[in-house]
């Protein structure tokens, strides 16, 4: 159990954390005056009464891009232990970084050239097919499926 | 990009294993063809993202072909450095060069040869050109080939996932078809859930055994006899279930239907093809020669979820309504019979397993080429009336689907019946004669559904048949002996190319296939009866199917 | 079997060796080189390929015709055999042979196809048809011929393919149900024959350390007495379904009322025959013990087979089910025969496998005949035919008695062989089958009568009922001259047939003898006794020194034979 004693300060932290905020929660729903009003309980107490509720949907560009970080903080994450032994992997390391860098760039190559960097006002760099014909089942599914949430 | 990652993080497991930074002598030969897929996989990224126009999809189908043609040679010069020279390792120990791997290595290169013909021709019918389904299918061969011929537990983990995320996106890969989102975040969410699953196995045959290297797993066990096997045993069943899921054996199936149904149909056949190849080599090498000490008690949990695996898959079969369903639940059947050559835990088996596995990649791509064609434009109308009359419509078309159907159900001279007579010869030289028994029972249960299919195609609409009673009135002599016979078995063997490429009738149900599914196709119709009539070459490839312990 | 398991008799048989040309290569490869020509003819040459589908079929009775020419009458083993390794590693090869039982098998499927495509041709996609009928020579004449368990079986079920197309293409109005139901019950009960050959390859294969499927070797493994009688069961409910056996004939009637006129002549001319054959090849051959232990059951399966088949076919309003139901009594004599085990009795269900094809497929063609003119099988629809077509008749009549059993006719001489042969060790069931001649009499006359006597009452507005042509009449002929040739002088065909039998008689009994005893009588002595021709003699002389029931030359080779018990 020895190993476990060095743990003993994170585990208190994690006690005092939750006893902080259970007491706050606690505390304020006993000692704070509770009188609602139907102003107090509009979405924003202060300014301009909505007129209409809040947008829902961003721009899926958001998921897109996080994701894309996602991978290049990964790669450096990786790039790190790497480079602090470095010295000891000599030339075959460098070799083989180069060969995973160059990977990696290739693949935000591509996503570059498939718009997923783009913003503005969409912009189909490469048709879906140059083939595909437009006809009245096509438009009616891409409709069909692109506004799914409003139907 | 994965790929690499692989070999590093697998390299750099060996590092931490040493405590040291021993640099291992990586011999890029032993893992040339893996290594010609990824280079290959990134020459196409490459291209399609600098060129100025998008390339039309057969462009990269030829490119993936070729990509296959040159890993399967460099497999092929591997076979012969193995027969020649004997198996070995190599990179540190992670990779094993044997005949059973290398024989993997084979059939994953025929895969990707024929699944890019087989595809080209879906996926400009549904306006989803571009580079990104023959990379997946690259990316996914590599880990197939890595899950082959690994010999360390944490790369057959890596290499499951390179082999199961590509087959995840392709699953989804038809943005248009809402069922083909819906497949793939089943198949991504369950696939997932069995991957924690295998590592936690892995975790846990580590900590019983202080290796994750099979070599040295085994030696382990061999060495000691383990009095408290609670964790060991643990992670064994936890591994079996891990690969249980990717090969889709019953009961962790739940998922094959839906994805098989739901997935772009070139996409399903891959992934019947490649995730059944992976899978089950890595399940064959771990359990055989890792764990061969428990065989004892491996066997008869294999014993039950084979047979659960050949009922289920052929009795829930009969009553499907959509074809890619039905092919779904058969291929569940399938995967019952590859289990019965592992239970029998024999080299033989072995033998069996890999042999049925060869055939029947090649029967599943062609099929699913086949439903593809005839699900026609959207790909969604797979209903077996949909196939009512291919027979007249479409001979050829649907002669290849007939050869196709009945080498699954095991016809004799084709590839299917001596897949099928070599699993059950290795279950009965193990003594497993009710298991055969069950086997070839479920088999003639799965042979009524693709006979009924084949009766479908060729059984005629709108025909009228002479009635014993209703055709009285007319019964003028002439002056033959001739039956007024039904007809309508349409041309047996038509010259194939050719027939499958004319497409000219006005009939609304004629569905166009593209020289390059036809040749595809041709190429299955071939292995199926030449190999069906000729087995011998396969026979004795099989045979070099040897593990190294 | 080997020589040792059968003595020198069969010894002298097999030194035929390699022959100078491969007869019986020939014979399973010109069908199916001809089935592959014609899917390369263009569709429209109608001509050409129906030219092509005889010249194949007649080249193949031309090549059988030398084949009982080559064969040395007086040898009971395998002839002429031809033998090429096909998948070395599993120990499989295409080894073909022929012997007495097998030869007029050969025979007369080489008779019926010409005969099935010249009589009962499709007038729609004859293509297609003529392919498949050619396949379907190919895989039967294979069956018949194999020597390698694997061979057969696949021959067996290769036969599977291609009559199901030809129902399911060329079938009545129920074809889809009938041509399924056929593939699926035949292809259910031969899934476990797979099993049993693979079992039995491999005890063989821990005895002798030989991977081999050859049936010669086979019949020399020593099973247990539970291995025995599975396997047994798991081949025999393969055969019980393809020929049928009693209660394994609900498909028979289907497949046969429901497939086309060739089908049917096909369907219960030859492939019901492969049945039959496989018990009297590999359930004989390979598990002796089991079929004497079993031998009453089966017995009592092909007499209720006889009298259920008769009183059925009796009510039958369908003259094609009628015939359907006539056959499952026919084959029902042929059990009897075989699981009689004296050699008389086999000798006559042989005769009778042949006979009954001849016989049957003139039926059906003569009932294709009359369903071409009257576009019907219903026999209440059909009155007093015979006025109008006096010929037709008369052949319908010969052909009726020789499936009744009449003397003189090729019937009665292989029904006779299997009653006498059966009386004298299963007397009950001997009398009990006999019954059914008495009812077989009855319904074939019966419907006679109804179809053919009266006066004729012509539809308004249909031609009368045409007398036959010129056409059907040539293709009639041969088999009404067999059926009388048979019926007159059966000597040539029995006298080749006996050898192969007798050998198989003395196989059966020195493997089931320390067991079963029959009647207090030693049973070698009593069956070799039986056996009628001169080979018989020299069996009954080594049987018979010094009181020994087997001869020391024989047990050198059958050591583990004598350990059963």
């Amino acid at each position: 159990m020895g190993s476990l004693d060095s743990y003993l300060p994170i585990f208190v932290l994690f006690v005092l954390a939750l006893a902080f905020a259970g007491l706050s929660i606690v505390a304020s729903k006993l000692l704070a005056p509770q009188r609602p009003t139907s102003a107090k309980e509009a979405p924003y107490e202060c300014g301009i009464v909505p007129a209409n509720e809040p947008p829902q949907r961003f721009p899926v560009r958001f998921y897109l891009v996080a994701m894309i970080f996602v991978i290049f903080d990964i790669e450096v994450i990786f790039l790190f232990p790497w480079a602090v032994v470095y010295d000891q992997l000599g030339r075959f390391g460098l070799v083989e970084v180069i060969v995973f860098a160059a990977a990696a760039f290739f693949s935000l190559l591509y996503l570059v050239a498939n718009g997923a960097l783009d913003w503005g006002p969409v912009r189909r760099v490469r048709p879906v097919s140059s083939l595909q014909s437009r006809t009245t089942a096509s438009t009616v599914r891409r409709v069909g499926t692109g506004s799914g949430e409003a139907a | 990009m994965t790929g690499s990652t692989a070999i590093l993080a697998s390299m750099a497991a060996h590092l931490l294993a040493a405590g040291g930074i021993a640099m291992p002598r990586i011999d890029y030969t032993a893992i040339l063809p893996e290594l010609i897929l990824l280079g290959g996989m990134l020459v196409l990224v490459l291209v399609s993202s600098l060129s100025p126009r998008p390339l039309p999809t057969e462009a990269y189908a030829t490119a993936t072909v070729g990509i296959g043609i040159a890993s399967l040679v460099a497999s092929l010069v591997l076979w012969r450095d193995v027969s020649d020279h004997g198996p070995f390792t190599a990179v540190a120990r992670a990779v094993n060069v044997d005949g059973f791997g290398v024989l993997f290595l084979v059939l994953v290169s025929c895969i990707l040869v024929v699944a890019p013909l087989l595809a080209a021709g879906h996926l400009r019918r549904e306006g989803v050109g571009g580079c990104e389904y023959y990379v997946l299918a690259l990316i996914s061969g590599s880990g197939a080939m890595f899950m082959a011929t690994a010999n360390d537990l944490v790369l057959i983990f890596l290499a499951l996932e390179i082999l199961s995320i590509p087959l995840y996106i392709l699953a989804g890969f038809d943005h248009l078809r809402e069922s083909s989102g819906e497949a793939a975040m089943k198949y991504f969410v369950l696939g997932a859930f069995s991957s924690a699953i295998f590592v936690y196995g892995i975790a846990l045959t580590y900590g019983a055994t202080g290796s994750t290297n099979l070599a040295q797993i085994a030696a382990f066990l061999a060495r000691n006899v383990v009095t408290s096997d609670g964790v060991l045993l643990g992670g064994l069943a936890l591994l079996l279930v891990g690969f249980a899921f990717k090969v889709a054996a019953v009961p962790f199936h739940m998922w094959t239907p839906d994805v098989y149904q739901g997935s772009p149909t070139p996409a399903t056949g891959f992934m019947a093809s490649m995730a059944k190849a992976g899978g089950f080599a890595a399940l064959l090498r771990v359990f055989v020669t890792t764990f061969p000490t428990l065989r004892g008690t491996w066997q008869p949990a294999i014993w039950v979820i084979a047979v659960l695996t050949l009922v289920l898959g052929a009795v829930v079969a009969l009553v499907q309504s959509d074809v890619k369903r039905m092919l779904a639940y058969s291929s569940i059947n399938h995967a019952g019979f590859v289990l019965l050559g592992l239970q029998a835990a024999t080299a033989r088996g072995v033998a069996g397993s890999v042999f049925y596995l060869f055939t029947y990649s090649f029967l599943v791509l062609g099929s699913f080429a086949v439903v593809s064609a005839v699900g026609g434009k959207g790909d969604e109308r797979h209903g077996l009336e949909r196939y009512r009359g291919l027979g007249r419509r479409q001979p050829a078309l649907a002669v290849t689907f007939a050869v196709l159907l009945l080498a699954q159900a095991g016809a004799p001279f084709t590839t299917g019946f001596f897949a099928k007579f070599y699993v059950v010869e290795a279950a009965v030289s193990a003594h497993s004669y009710a298991l055969a028994a069950v086997a070839m029972g479920t088999a003639a249960v799965a042979a009524f559904f693709y006979l009924r299919l084949v009766f479908l195609m060729f059984s005629d609409v709108g025909r009228t048949i002479p009635t014993h009673e209703g055709a009285a009135t007319g019964g003028t002599p002439t002056d033959t002996l001739e039956m007024p016979s039904a007809g309508g078995v349409a041309t047996l063997v038509a010259a194939p190319v050719a027939a499958l490429v004319e497409v000219a009738e006005p009939d609304p149900a004629i569905v166009a296939v593209s020289p390059w599914v036809a040749a595809g196709l041709v190429l299955c119709v071939a292995t199926t009866l030449v190999f069906g009539v000729w087995p011998q070459p396969l026979v004795d490839f099989a045979h070099q199917a040897t593990l190294i312990i | 079997m080997t020589a040792s398991a059968f003595g020198p008799i069969l010894t002298a048989g097999i030194t035929g060796g390699q022959q100078a040309f491969p007869f019986l290569t020939a014979l399973v490869l010109v069908p199916a080189g001809a089935a592959v020509l014609v899917m390369l003819l263009p569709r429209s040459a109608t001509w050409a390929i129906r030219a092509a589908g005889m010249a194949a079929t007649l080249a193949v009775l031309g090549i059988a015709a030398a084949v009982l020419d080559q064969f040395q009458a007086g040898f009971g083993g395998y002839q002429m055999v031809s033998e090429h390794p096909w998948i070395a590693p599993l120990g499989i090869s295409w080894t073909l042979g022929v012997d007495g039982i097998s030869l007029f098998l050969v025979l007369m499927s080489a008779v019926l196809f010409p005969v099935a495509l010249a009589g009962a041709t499709a007038r729609e996609n004859p293509k297609s048809f003529t392919a498949w009928v050619l396949f379907l020579e190919a895989a039967c004449l294979g069956s018949f011929l194999s020597i390698d368990v694997l061979l057969f079986f696949l021959f067996f079920e290769a036969t599977l393919v291609p009559v199901y197309f030809l129902i399911a293409g060329w079938g009545h109005e129920r074809r889809g149900y009938a041509a399924t139901k056929f593939f699926l019950y035949t292809f259910a009960a031969s899934a476990f024959m797979l099993v049993g050959i693979v079992s039995l390859v491999f005890i063989h294969q821990g005895q002798t350390g030989v991977t081999t499927f050859d049936i010669r070797e086979l019949a020399s493994t020593h099973l247990s007495g539970t291995a025995d009688i599975v396997l047994f069961l798991s081949f025999t409910a393969a055969f019980a379904v393809k020929a049928p056996v009693f209660p394994f004939h609900t498909w028979s009637p289907d497949a046969y009322g429901e497939s086309p006129a060739a089908g049917s002549v096909l369907l219960a001319g030859v492939m019901a025959k492969l049945g039959t054959y496989g018990i009297i090849r590999f359930d004989l051959g390979l598990f002796p013990h089991a079929v004497v232990v079993l031998a009453p059951l089966l017995l009592t399966l092909g007499v209720v087979g006889i009298i259920y088949g008769g009183i059925v076919a009796a009510v039958q309003h369908d003259l094609k089910r009628l015939v359907a139901y006539s056959s499952l009594a026919h084959l029902g004599f042929i059990v009897v025969g075989l699981f009689a085990l004296t050699g008389e009795s086999l000798s006559g269900a042989v005769l009778q496998m042949v006979n009954h094809g001849i016989y049957t497929a003139a039926l059906f063609l003569l009932i294709a005949m009359i369903y071409r003119r009257r576009g019907t099988f219903a026999i209440p629809k059909l009155k007093g035919l015979q006025s109008s077509a006096p010929v037709l008749a008369a052949v319908f009549t010969v052909v009726m008695l020789a499936s009744i059993g009449v003397p003189g006719l090729n019937g009665f001489v292989g029904e006779f062989l299997i009653l006498s042969g059966t009386f004298l060790t299963h007397r009950w069931w001997a009398v009990a089958a006999t019954g059914g001649v008495v009812v077989a009499a009855a319904y074939f006359l019966w419907a006679y009568q109804r179809v053919f006597h009266g006066k004729a009452e012509p539809v308004t507005g249909e031609a009368p009922f045409a007398e036959m042509t010129w056409r059907e009449a040539l293709v009639l002929a041969p088999l009404v001259v067999l059926i009388v040739a048979l019926g007159v002088y059966p000597q040539p065909v029995l006298e080749r047939i006996t050898p192969s039998v007798d050998a198989l008689v003395l196989h059966v009994e020195q493997a089931a003898h320390p067991r079963i005893p029959l009647a207090g009588q030693p049973v070698s002595g009593t069956l070799a006794a039986r056996t009628s021709t001169a080979y018989s003699s020299s069996v009954t002389l080594q049987l018979g020194t010094g009181g020994e029931r087997v001869p020391a030359t024989r047990a050198t080779g059958r050591e583990t034979k004598g350990a059963r018990t």
